[in-house]
């Protein structure tokens, strides 16, 4: 699916927090979304998936303004599995609390294809680590086939190791399935790695935009900065 | 002028959270009658609620009603008005104390557990995760809340009424040396269905009080692991005072 946003701007209260945002996410590629903590990047990519409203501007999904919220999915900064529930009724939640029952080999391929033992199936998530809280929440995002998949920050909180696993299994997982992706990173190493466009937010506009692979080139002074600041 | 203006803000802030705590009720009762129901959830749920729930009714109605036979005891043997005592237990217990009590405590254990639960899952972005899941969270997580909770309060409350009228017949008997079998004879002869079924009334409501006021202020909670506080907070002491006042107005409706 192919997204377009013109000059979308969106405010809590008296918090103006996108400014003036137009980017264009291409179909079945991966779009990175950067810039510093607390700019706005959850709140634009929960406004493109209508979790927000938004307050002018305009959101075009293949060319028109509604859409089937169905065909998205979202990993959460943190997982946010549900802690009263297992690790395999968490991944296969809509079926699990619709009382269907034959989930139970979809649930062990996906936790297979995200690199989950099966031994967790009967787990619960405070048991699990950050790096496998992460798996299985992305287990759970893939669950339904999305067309569109939004990450948020996938990386941040784990080590170096476990977030160079993290970004190869994104890049498998959406160059495998055909997935339109969005990821939000503040880290520049897992952009190049995983990305195709980036867009820099700054001060809730988008201050430099370009191909990924040449992020290291880029002359903007603000993302420069930002850039030296990541400790590339 | 400063402070004029934050007294101004907070009276807006006020009416803007009461406005949307009656529109949340509305839309809880659209989606009651739109129901998604999800019978694991909510019998979970329910059953939770009554374990955790048991030891502080019984503790509750035991030492109310074993306070109020001695109380009585003391304002009413100044009138040799003794032979009142298990009149006087069983109703205060069944039409006042009964429901009050055990809606206090009751918000205290259950509806601060209900917002605290809410507000970590809205802090977590679970809440988020839930609509990215099609899932309503009024079907998932309000209706569950609300339904068990109205209908384990009026059982709660028999409970207290029980046990009440017991502690209150072991003081009589065994402190104060009433005769066994005339303390039981005047407790079931005075009291009326009547007494009982308005305390039962008050209990739905309160449990409907505790139950939305606590699923309202865990949805709604500010960030952070402050706003899970404060959320726990706000639940207890709204639904709290709530049930104080409403109570005195369901007092007049049976008077
Ligand atoms: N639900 C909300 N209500 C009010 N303000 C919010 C809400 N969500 C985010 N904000 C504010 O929007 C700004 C951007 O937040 P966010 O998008 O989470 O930043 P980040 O770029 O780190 O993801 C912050 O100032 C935050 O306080
Ligand atoms: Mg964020």
């Amino acid at each position: 699916m192919k997204i377009e946003i013109k000059n979308l701007k969106k405010k809590f209260n008296d918090n103006f927090v996108l400014k003036d945002i137009s980017l264009t996410i291409e179909k079945n590629k991966s779009t990175i979304i950067l810039g510093e903590s607390g700019c706005g990047k959850s709140v634009l990519i929960k406004t493109i998936y209508k979790l927000f409203e938004f307050d002018s501007g305009s959101i075009l999904y293949d060319g028109k303004s509604e859409v089937d919220i169905d065909k998205f999915s979202m990993l959460f900064q943190y997982g946010a599995l549900f802690d009263s529930l297992k690790i395999s009724e968490n991944i296969a939640f809509t079926d699990f609390i619709n009382n269907k029952t034959n989930f139970e080999r979809k649930v062990l391929s996906l936790m297979n294809d995200v690199g989950l033992n099966k031994s967790i199936f009967d787990r619960y998530p405070s048991e699990l680590s950050g790096g496998m809280k992460k798996r299985a929440a992305l287990a759970r995002a893939l669950y339904k086939n999305p067309k569109v998949i939004f990450l948020d920050e996938p990386t941040t909180g784990l080590d170096p190791i476990n977030s160079d696993k993290i970004n190869d299994l994104i890049l498998e997982v959406i160059t495998k399935r055909k997935i339109t992706a969005v990821s939000i990173t503040h880290d520049i190493k897992s952009a190049i790695k995983t990305g195709d466009n980036y867009y820099f937010i700054n001060d809730g506009i988008i201050q430099d935009k370009g191909d990924c692979k040449k992020i290291l080139k880029t002359k903007n002074k603000i993302f420069k900065s930002f850039i030296i600041g990541a400790k590339y | 002028m400063k402070f004029i203006e934050n007294i101004g803000k907070f009276i807006i802030k006020l009416f803007s959270s009461f406005g949307k705590f009656i529109l949340f009720i509305l839309f809880f009762f659209k989606y009651l009658f739109k129901p998604k129901f999800y019978l694991k959830n909510n019998l979970s749920f329910f059953v939770n609620v009554f374990i955790s729930s048991i030891p502080i009714i019984a503790l509750t109605g035991i030492f109310s009603g074993m306070v109020l036979a001695l109380q009585s005891y003391t304002g009413f043997s100044r009138f040799s008005a003794e032979s009142a005592i298990p009149n006087i237990v069983v109703l205060t217990l069944t039409r006042e104390l009964g429901p009050v009590l055990t809606g206090l405590m009751i918000s205290a254990r259950v509806g601060s557990s209900i917002a605290a639960e809410i507000a970590t899952m809205r802090v977590t972005e679970q809440i988020d995760a839930l609509k990215t899941l099609n899932t309503n969270y009024y079907n998932y997580l309000v209706t569950p809340r609300v339904i068990s909770l109205t209908l384990a309060l009026p059982i709660f409350v028999t409970l207290v009424d029980f046990i009440g009228v017991m502690g209150g017949y072991i003081v009589s008997v065994h402190r104060l040396g009433f005769n066994d079998n005339l303390y039981l004879l005047n407790t079931i002869d005075f009291l009326s269905l009547g007494d009982y079924l308005s305390g039962i009334f008050k209990a739905f409501a309160f449990g409907f009080i505790i139950s939305i006021v606590s699923c309202y202020c865990g949805l709604f909670s500010d960030k952070g692991a402050f706003g899970v506080g404060s959320a726990t907070t706000n639940a207890v002491v709204i639904s709290s005072v709530l049930i104080l006042s409403s109570n005195y107005f369901l007092t007049e409706l049976f008077f």
